[in-house]
């Protein structure tokens, strides 16, 4: 039996359709942030005197930009499973550039801010960034999210000579190009930095674990933290936890897409260890804490490696004394700068206008932050867009961030060491607790083996 | 013993959710040739469903099901009756329903955004808690999910085998032009199934919702799982999905415990291979299904 021509049509008509709809989806998305998305944050306290560690550059009298944009190419995983961090690096990102052209912009010109999907994929990153450079011709690069995209990224930025400011790319050991400038403040080495200042921490309460379990994300930034540079005798957190003398009862390794958690959860009942290490990504850490209460047990205390923070309020009083690593957090004394404070408020309003449940100013939008006030600094330092002179000058400055002055260090692969805190849930929210510098005043890290 | 026997209680439980995951698809598939990965976005869409019910409007997520369950049969009733129109082949399905699985992450993350959203504790009781036999916890959501794989696995078995409707289903999958020339009206048999199926997805994604975080890119991870569980239940299997949950999840539990979580993909793939090479109609079917 033959089809009839009358319903071939429409099929053919159907075809056509999802093709379109699957080139329109998969198929990089634009945004111009120009259009102003986010609030209005022209507020006084938003744009302080670059003098101080501030937010932006110092136009309290700018004229308007005038004259063609100033186009900054990047891309975000504005899709797929690096999506839901990526969320928030869009909106700083949007935020800061607003602020930027709101304050005069860019060597007198208004920014534009051109991004692209990479879908959360290193390969379609570097074709991406490959044509923002030959074919957009932007004037200059931005990182995306995440290490794999940022990876990626970075070959091609080598290639054409871009200075490639990024904020998340944990695999530091491997980030050898000149240009390249990190923002995350955990240094070259956090797989001993990071370690020692959460077994400072713990060991600051008199009353430290003796035994420590460590159950790994896949994820080749949390294993290079837990277990240092394949090949070499670096080590990480376990072996460093070992030196230390905690006694290491279980040390296992999770796929990033486990749905059960169910047998992860009986190992560490089992192992019943004083402290665990996750080595966690995303919500990890809830599905973790709630398969343990399933089992009707919970560890004297835990510290996750990068996880979604917001999940982990909400996710009981289980979560309750968990620990993370941070670089800022929006209370004092980072908020001590009235430029900040202004920045942290205005990401949260730009944050809630997006739809973002969490809306904190913590370490991935301070990084972001970060990451665009080292491209404006090497742009207005070079007094130009001269890729090699922006280098050069980020290179030999010390460069004011929202962490603070910092010096690149080529020996160092540009990291300019390790400035992170712990951070732990107290009175249902995230506070720093160590090094006390960093904490409120009368907080500090609360943890005992016994719970 | 105690770990094993909770990994493996685990397994199953789970295994009872990756049934109702797949059951859709393996019916849509199965019987009316049609692969249909709408179903993942209905599974998510309903979860964020319920999730938007229970967060913000304080209902039980359980009760959240007689809300979303509805709107999913319909959508996926229209959905059917579409493809019915445009007479739509197996291939051409893939294709299309691509598309619109692209659309509806979209759509989610419009609505959403790309952050992730879980049930606060306050809001879902259900997450950390458990019923406690024997020393062992067999944890709510999951349990729950099993046990209503069970129960919608019986009960579809039970629609196909006993009923007429059940009957004109299996005619249609056996042979579509013999059952429509004995006067099977193919298009309101497949209608009803598709809605049939759109709940079954519904409800995995309430469950799901009790027991994640979502974001719109979860849908895609499912793809590893749902497919190896139709293939290994066999297409438009009900008990053979439920089956073939349980023993993924049990496959993947075990491993765990034994060799670490990491083996566990290793261990489930290396059955899907098996079963392809030496059962390709799946382990828990005769050579014809339904």
């Amino acid at each position: 039996m033959t089809r009839s021509s009358r319903s071939q049509f429409p099929k053919g008509l159907i075809l056509l359709v999802a093709f379109a709809m699957i080139a329109a989806a998969c198929g990089s998305s634009t945004t111009d942030t120009t259009a102003g998305a986010t609030p209005d944050t022209t507020a006084a306290a938003g744009t302080p005197d670059t003098t101080a560690a501030s937010s932006t550059p110092d136009t309290t009298a700018a004229a308007a930009p005038s004259g063609d944009p100033i186009v900054i190419g990047s891309t975000l995983a504005l899709t797929g499973f690096l999506a839901p961090t990526a969320a928030i690096h869009k909106v700083a990102g949007d935020l800061f550039v607003k602020q930027l052209n709101d304050n005069g912009g860019l060597l007198g010109r208004q920014v534009e801010w051109v991004v692209l999907d990479d879908e959360s994929v290193p390969d379609t990153a570097a074709s991406l960034y490959e044509r923002l450079i030959t074919e957009d011709g932007v004037d200059a690069i931005i990182g995306p999210y995440g290490t794999g995209t940022i990876t990626a990224a970075m070959q091609v930025a080598e290639r054409y000579g871009y200075v490639m400011p990024q904020h998340t790319g944990s695999l530091t050991y491997t980030y050898g190009y000149d240009c390249q400038f990190p923002s995350w403040p955990a240094g070259r080495n956090p797989n001993v930095t990071n370690s020692e200042l959460l077994y400072d921490a713990l060991e600051s309460t008199g009353t430290p674990p003796a035994s420590i379990a460590f159950v790994i994300n896949q994820f080749p930034g949390t294993m290079y933290v837990a277990y240092g540079q394949p090949d070499t005798d670096e080590g990480g957190a376990v072996s460093i936890a070992e030196d230390r003398g905690y006694n290491v009862v279980l040390d296992i390794n999770y796929p990033s897409n486990t749905t059960d958690w169910g047998p992860i959860a009986a190992q560490v009942r089992d192992a019943d260890p004083d402290f665990l290490f996750l080595g966690a990504l995303g919500v990890d850490g809830p599905n973790l804490i709630a398969a343990m209460d399933a089992l009707d047990y919970q560890v004297p205390g835990m510290f996750l490696q990068w996880p979604a923070p917001g999940p982990m309020l909400g996710a009981g009083d289980s979560a309750d004394g968990a620990m993370s690593v941070t670089a800022f957090e929006p209370h004092p004394p980072f908020t001590d700068d009235p430029g900040y404070a202004a920045i942290a408020q205005a990401f949260s309003d730009a944050a809630t206008a997006a739809g973002l449940p969490y809306t904190a100013f913590e370490t991935q939008a301070s990084a972001s932050w970060a990451a665009w006030q080292i491209l404006v600094a090497g742009i207005e330092g070079a007094g130009s867009l001269d890729q090699a002179a922006a280098c050069d000058y980020l290179l030999n400055n010390t460069i004011d961030t929202v962490f603070g002055p910092v010096d690149f260090d080529p020996e160092q692969n540009n990291y300019y060491g390790d400035l992170s805190y712990i951070k732990q849930i107290q009175d249902g929210d995230w506070v720093v607790v160590w090094p006390a510098n960093g904490a409120p005043d009368g907080v500090s890290v609360q943890y005992s083996p016994e719970g | 013993m105690t770990l094993y026997g909770q990994a493996i209680i685990s397994g199953v439980l789970i295994g009872g959710l990756y049934a109702m995951m797949s059951l859709g698809v393996s019916l849509s598939w199965g019987v009316l040739k049609i692969i249909n990965l709408a179903y993942f976005s209905f599974i998510l869409l309903a979860g964020y469903g319920s999730y938007e019910l229970a967060a913000t409007q304080g209902w039980d997520p359980f009760v959240t099901v007689v809300a979303v369950v509805p709107v999913a049969v319909v959508a996926g009733a229209l959905l059917q009756l579409f493809f019915e129109k445009v007479n739509i082949g197996e291939f051409e399905s893939l294709l299309v329903t691509f598309g619109l699985f692209i659309m509806f992450e979209s759509v989610a993350s419009s609505v959403w955004s790309a952050d992730f959203r879980r049930i606060p504790s306050t809001a879902n009781p259900y997450a950390s808690s458990s019923l406690k036999i024997g020393g062992f916890a067999f944890a709510t959501p999951q349990l729950s999910a099993f046990i209503t794989a069970i129960v919608v696995g019986l009960l579809v078995k039970f629609l196909l085998d006993r009923t007429y409707f059940g009957k004109a289903v299996r005619a249609l999958a056996q042979d579509r032009e013999m059952a429509r020339a004995f006067g099977v009206d193919h298009r309101r048999v497949a209608v009803l199934l598709a809605g049939l199926a759109s709940a079954t997805a519904a409800i995995a994604g309430v469950f799901i919702a009790m027991s994640q975080a979502l974001f719109p890119g979860l849908a895609v991870e499912w793809f590893g799982i749902v497919f190896p569980v139709v293939i290994l239940g066999g297409l438009g299997s009900t008990l053979g999905a439920l089956g073939a949950g349980v023993t993924i999840g049990v496959v993947a539990a075990v491993a765990s415990v034994t060799w670490g979580p990491s083996y566990a993909p290793l261990a489930t793939f290396v059955i899907l291979i098996a079963t392809l090479l030496f059962r390709p109609e799946g382990l828990f079917t005769r050579k014809a299904s339904v």
